[in-house]
């Protein structure tokens, strides 16, 4: 069979796969999305003592591979059947899909956190002010300055973030779910053709561009105010740690 | 005794950061129609003070009122820190580096307060938005952003921004100190011209001319309190102490 040949007989298969990539992968990114921004806001203004849990959480997530992560819950839950089934909560995590979908919001939100926090902390002091002498309650001055300025402060390093989750993701064939990784892995053990592989990757690949070109749109909007001639950074910048 | 057309009153405001004390009991009225200029060197308070009328800064001690709603303030905690919001929609700011919302067009930074503080419609809010920018002759630009604008046109700005709140007073914090030379003019022009209209208007400035020619009354700060104070011409022609001789020495 050649290479092909393969991709013409499996790719029901390998589109499957890739939907469920993109699924737990904007599903876990969307939920640490709508987690972080209180957590940011703690982490700027919080006192020490309180947003201690916090930063122990954050070093944890990304100072330990999300592989580890992923093991914990899957295999943690196992351990803690009894206890899960009294609490109503085994049906969750009896399903590996729920499993990874968990680690990774988890991650991203302890990551996700930390780059809204750089972003908050980016927006200029004075317009805050401004807002505050015109009378605007906290709540809108969030709502109308601090988060507009730190969406846009923070755009780029939050696309990367998704590229990055997008890419761990794969992991979630090690515990069983049949994402791209995991259909693919599965076509490999019938036909014993690495090149089901480079199709693999070719889709990662397109998944990722599709998903660039998506977010320098964004980015563009989103700074259009900077001036016609600011030209948006690639969303692969600024360099992060890769995950594995 | 507050007299009726009492405006904005401060009264014995004490202000520390750390172990400094930067103000040391000032008192201050100003009354509808008044101009008041507050001069003073550099660290003498007078932006500190400016600060704690709209509550940017805390006073650790002092008392408040603007329009009937008054905060007592002890120990660095305001006693009814709910009229905060309330007594900082009733006092217009202009501050030295504009602080406009760059996200958003001019014609927005305008109507924000209105629609966002006082619920306003926002067809009646554009309407005097526009009326505004006219005003201070920025009707070309009101689709632009902050950062396509020269200063003196965000500052001016900053002024349509503070009147469409339709403000008892305005506070004015350096306007003109952080423009080019050749802007302060249109700047000066536009406060000048509210004035005139019976604008209450309290400025901490260095523009001499702009405190002897326009305002009704100067107060002089020197090391945390009021060393002299009274209408200009007098100030400026017969100073009493030798702090604001010096001052103004050095700044003629």
């Amino acid at each position: 069979m050649n290479s092909l040949e393969i991709l013409v007989q499996y790719w029901p298969r390998l589109l499957d796969g890739t939907l469920m990539t993109i699924k737990l992968t904007l599903m876990g990114a969307l939920i640490a999305a709508a987690v972080s921004p209180m957590l940011a806001l703690v982490r700027v203004h919080a006192a020490p003592m309180a947003q201690a849990p916090l930063r122990i959480y954050v070093s944890f997530m990304r100072g330990t591979p999300i592989l580890a992560q992923l093991f914990l819950i899957f295999y943690g839950s196992g351990q803690f059947r009894p206890f899960l089934q009294e609490w109503g909560l085994w049906n969750f995590f009896r399903d590996p899909f729920n499993c990874a979908l968990l680690a990774f919001a988890l991650n991203s939100t302890a990551y996700q956190t930390e780059i809204l926090r750089g972003g908050i902390l980016g927006v200029p002091r004075g317009e805050i002010e401004a807002a505050k002498a015109i009378g605007l309650n906290r709540l809108k001055t969030l709502r109308r300055v601090v988060f507009p300025h730190a969406y846009r402060i923070a755009w780029p390093a939050l696309g990367n973030e998704v590229i990055l989750l997008m890419k761990a993701s794969a992991l979630a064939s090690v515990v069983t779910v049949f994402d791209l990784m995991g259909r693919t892995r599965q076509v490999f053990s019938k036909t014993f053709d690495f090149s089901v592989y480079l199709w693999a990757a070719l889709i990662y690949l397109c998944i990722t561009a599709i998903f660039v070109l998506l977010w320098r749109q964004a980015e563009r909007r989103l700074s259009r105010h900077t001036g016609a001639r600011h030209t948006p950074q690639a969303t692969a910048q600024p360099l992060k740690e890769t995950r594995a | 005794m507050t007299a009726p057309d009492t405006i904005v009153k401060a009264e014995d405001i004490h202000k520390s950061f750390g172990t400094v004390e930067v103000l040391k009991g000032i008192s201050l009225e100003a009354r509808n129609h008044d101009v008041i200029s507050i001069l003073g060197s550099s660290g003498s308070g007078k932006s500190t003070f400016l600060r704690c009328l709209n509550f940017l800064e805390t006073p650790t001690s002092g008392k408040v009122t603007v329009h009937g709603e008054e905060i007592l303030v002890r120990n660095g905690k305001p006693q009814n820190a709910r009229h905060i919001e309330a007594i900082r929609a009733r006092l217009g700011m202009v501050f030295q580096q504009f602080n406009l919302w760059t996200h958003r067009t001019v014609l927005e930074n305008v109507m924000e307060g209105p629609v966002q503080v006082k619920g306003e419609s926002k067809a009646e809010a554009r309407d005097r938005a526009e009326m505004l920018l006219r005003r201070v002759g920025l009707q070309e630009r009101m689709q632009m952003y902050p950062a396509q604008l020269s200063g003196g046109q965000q500052q001016r700005v900053a002024i349509a921004r503070a009147l469409a709140m339709e403000p008892d007073a305005i506070l004015f914090d350096e306007p003109t100190s952080a423009l080019d030379p050749e802007l302060v003019g249109e700047v000066l022009k536009v406060m000048q011209d509210l004035a005139a209209e019976g604008s209450t208007m309290i400025v901490v400035t260095h523009e001499m001319g702009f405190a002897r020619e326009v305002s009704s009354e100067v107060v002089f700060l020197h090391e945390g309190r009021i060393a002299e104070q009274g209408p200009p011409e007098e100030m400026f022609t017969n100073p009493k102490t030798d702090e604001f001789r010096r001052f103004i020495a050095k700044a003629m």
